[in-house]
């Protein structure tokens, strides 16, 4: 049990959670008899399901800071209708559609974030109107037509990565998208530990660390393979590459940023915060304004995986996104959640979508079965919570509490009631 | 009992004027670190605090007492920097200071903690304690947490707060132990002086024993120390010198080694020939 632990513990925080994402694509691989993990299967999961990633990582930002967007499925939406508009009839090149449409993405967050910051409307107001002003601007701007995206807006939502080089009987972008993550684990995990070492803190031990770096790069090389062997033309898919670009550059801010820091505490105690010196308003534009920004950029990969934006983009996009960051473990009342539990929260979404739909579920039962996952999920948390014990995602996440009780030798003796449960991921 | 100044007044005794300190020298005959000279400030017709001196030397625990709206609180916001006064003025080593912010008086060297713990449940203990300040690797570079990891240690380890992990979030632990940290917060800037507006106002027996721990402990490390309470025992276990205000206004000075409860209580209340010793 100890062993196992020391594994999981560490720096890999994320660790846990990928392995109970793991665990329900391998079970969904075994309920299908083998349809889960095929490479077609695979990249459909990801440009599908893409966008919805794209927003969960702006919203886990808003909902830590304490609000909520519901306007980004509209914002999504009417970018996307000027972005094909630009292009077809107003003579615009792909590319500088593609900054148009981000610019669109940040003056509607700069008007949301400065009713929701400076005006001091409440986020779910502000964007409650924002996703009826913004869906009706949708229509009104491309006249409930559907207008189709050129070729280069298509790679970025439907499009593979090139082939090139020698045969290696992989495509051999997502072999060197695999080796530079396998290499990136190994640099990141050998830095904590100098930096652990340099803190004087006891260090995990050698073994348990390279047996961690060992599943993980298994588990890379595995879908460099899955994503790499599919029919020739295809590999990892351009969506998908976005997206992780984004989540480390998000995970980055949310984690070794003051921006980062600051959007915690104002979710936290904005009382406290304040009287830190944390600017609070102009936190909360900044998360807002992200959030547009980034739903823009998910409704011009969403108008190139389909082809053309239409009068119904974006519809109940803002409910995905937040069932996603909930299954991720943020909390309602703010101030709790990560990035990348809320990627996963949503590929967890994804997985179940796919995964129910291959074993000939139909949606009605798919739509129960998603509502059911996100209500246990959050009650799991709320149960957690209630009884003093980590999140769910806590629980997964337990390795940094035990790493901290290892530093520290033994628990602090002033307080009894030290939540130490045996993670779920010990058993 | 205006030391070094011409200010004290006949019949003053001997011992209300003893050194203070035990290093030998005489705390009167130091220039205090934070001195409040006839500083009044009125709320529209009120005078919360009317012509209040006030001397605080390093490496000295000042107690200030006093009933509800006897003035203590507005004081401590006055040295904070929040409210200003309306007259007097406040000097630092004998300069005369303006304290025109919080930002202006953490540049001073006065720390103030308020009374209600204000920190960020879902943040660990060195989130908190850098919050606002947080270090990074370069300006504009992202946090040095590695710094600010060492820097936390030290600050806790030298006020022996006795929290092991500065990784745990606060709401882990303990009251007591979250007043350490608001405490541990305010040395986060270096002060030389150190305001504490009722800081064991909701703790229990154990846990107001370890925070006043912390005031000897602020004391020992050279800190210039004011201390705002209720509870006459706790200030009497950990102070060096008494003063008393009622009604905004000075109403007594006690040495707290030679000072009984009884004399100070009627100091508080006002008792009519109860001022005899300390008056000034």
């Amino acid at each position: 049990m100890k062993s196992l632990g020391q594994i999981f513990s560490g720096g890999a925080r994320q660790f846990g959670m990928v392995f109970a994402l793991l665990a329900l694509v391998l079970a969904f691989q075994v309920w299908t008899g083998g349809k889960v993990l095929t490479s077609t299967n695979m990249q459909n999961i990801i440009n599908g399901n893409s966008y919805v990633l794209i927003l969960a990582i702006g919203m886990v930002l808003v909902i830590i800071a304490g609000h909520i967007d519901l306007s980004v499925g509209s914002v999504a939406a009417v970018t996307g209708i000027i972005v094909a508009l630009a292009i077809r009839d107003w003579g615009f090149p792909w590319w500088a559609g593609i900054l148009l449409g981000l610019g669109v993405g940040a003056v509607i967050g700069a008007w949301q974030g400065f009713l929701v910051a400076y005006v001091g409307i409440p986020g779910f107001i502000t964007t409650l109107a924002g996703m009826m002003l913004f869906r009706g601007a949708n229509q009104a701007i491309g006249q409930s037509n559907t207008i189709p995206v050129p070729d280069e807006i298509q790679y970025l939502g439907a499009g593979y990565l090139p082939e090139w080089g020698p045969g290696t009987g992989l495509n051999n972008s997502t072999l060197l998208l695999g080796v530079v993550a396998i290499a990136a684990l190994v640099w990141r995990e050998s830095r904590r530990r100098a930096s652990e070492r340099r803190l004087g803190a006891e260090p995990v031990p050698m073994w348990a660390v390279v047996t961690r770096v060992a599943i993980l790069s298994l588990v890379i090389v595995g879908l460099t393979y899955v994503f790499g062997s599919g029919r020739v033309g295809t590999s990892f898919p351009v969506a998908g590459v976005i997206l992780l670009v984004l989540a480390l550059v998000y995970a980055f801010v949310s984690n070794r940023t003051i921006t980062g820091r600051h959007v915690y505490a104002v979710g936290g105690n904005r009382a406290a915060a304040a009287l830190s010196g944390v600017n609070i308003k102009r936190t909360n534009f900044f998360v807002m304004l992200n959030m547009s920004v980034l739903a823009s950029l998910a409704g011009i990969v969403f108008i190139g995986r389909s082809t053309a934006s239409g009068p119904f983009d974006g519809t109940n996009w803002e409910l995905d996104a937040i069932a996603a960051v909930f299954i991720g473990g943020a909390a309602v009342s703010g101030g709790v959640g990560t990035v990348v539990g809320s990627i996963i929260g949503g590929l967890v979404m994804a997985v179940l979508n796919n995964g129910l739909q291959l074993m000939g579920v139909g949606s009605d039962s798919t739509q129960m079965i998603k509502g059911l996952v996100l209500l246990a999920a959050v009650a799991f948390d709320v149960y957690n919570k209630t009884q003093g014990r980590p999140s769910i995602i806590g629980l997964l996440l337990q390795n940094r509490r035990r790493q901290t009780l290892l530093e520290g030798g033994t628990a602090d003796p002033a307080v009894p009631d030290a939540p130490a449960p045996e993670p779920a991921t010990r058993s | 009992m205006r030391r070094g100044s011409v200010l004290v007044p006949e019949g003053v005794q001997e011992e209300t004027v003893v050194p203070m300190t035990t290093d030998g020298l005489g705390a009167w005959s130091r220039t205090p670190v934070l001195s409040l000279r006839q500083v009044t400030r009125r709320y529209r017709r009120v005078e919360a605090l009317d012509a209040v001196d006030l001397d605080v030397h390093a490496r000295e625990v000042v107690a200030l007492v006093g009933d509800n709206g006897a003035g203590k609180s507005t004081l401590a916001r006055v040295v904070a920097g929040v409210e200003q006064p309306d007259a007097g003025f406040v000097e630092m080593d004998g300069a005369p200071v303006t304290i025109s912010s919080p930002g202006a008086a953490h540049a001073l060297g006065i720390a103030t903690v308020f009374q209600d713990p204000a920190l960020c449940d879902n943040l660990s203990v060195v989130a908190n304690l850098f919050l606002g300040r947080e270090l990074r690797v370069r300006p504009g570079g992202p946090l040095d947490e590695e710094r600010m990891v060492r820097e936390a240690r030290q600050i806790l380890d030298d006020l022996t707060t006795g929290i092991t992990s500065v990784h745990r979030t606060v709401n882990e632990l303990s009251n007591g132990q979250r007043q350490a940290i608001t405490i541990a917060r305010a040395m986060i800037t270096r002060p030389r002086v150190v305001v504490l507006d009722e800081p064991t106002a909701a703790l229990s027996v154990v846990q107001t024993a370890e925070v006043l721990q912390l005031v000897t402990r602020l004391r020992e490390m050279g800190l210039g120390v004011v201390l705002i309470s209720h509870d006459l025992a706790d200030v009497l276990a950990v102070a060096d010198r008494v003063e008393v205000l009622r009604h905004g206004r000075n109403n007594g000075s006690f040495d707290a080694a030679s000072s009984s409860q009884e004399e100070i209580v009627a100091a508080i209340t006002g008792a009519p020939g109860a001022r005899g010793r300390a008056f000034r």
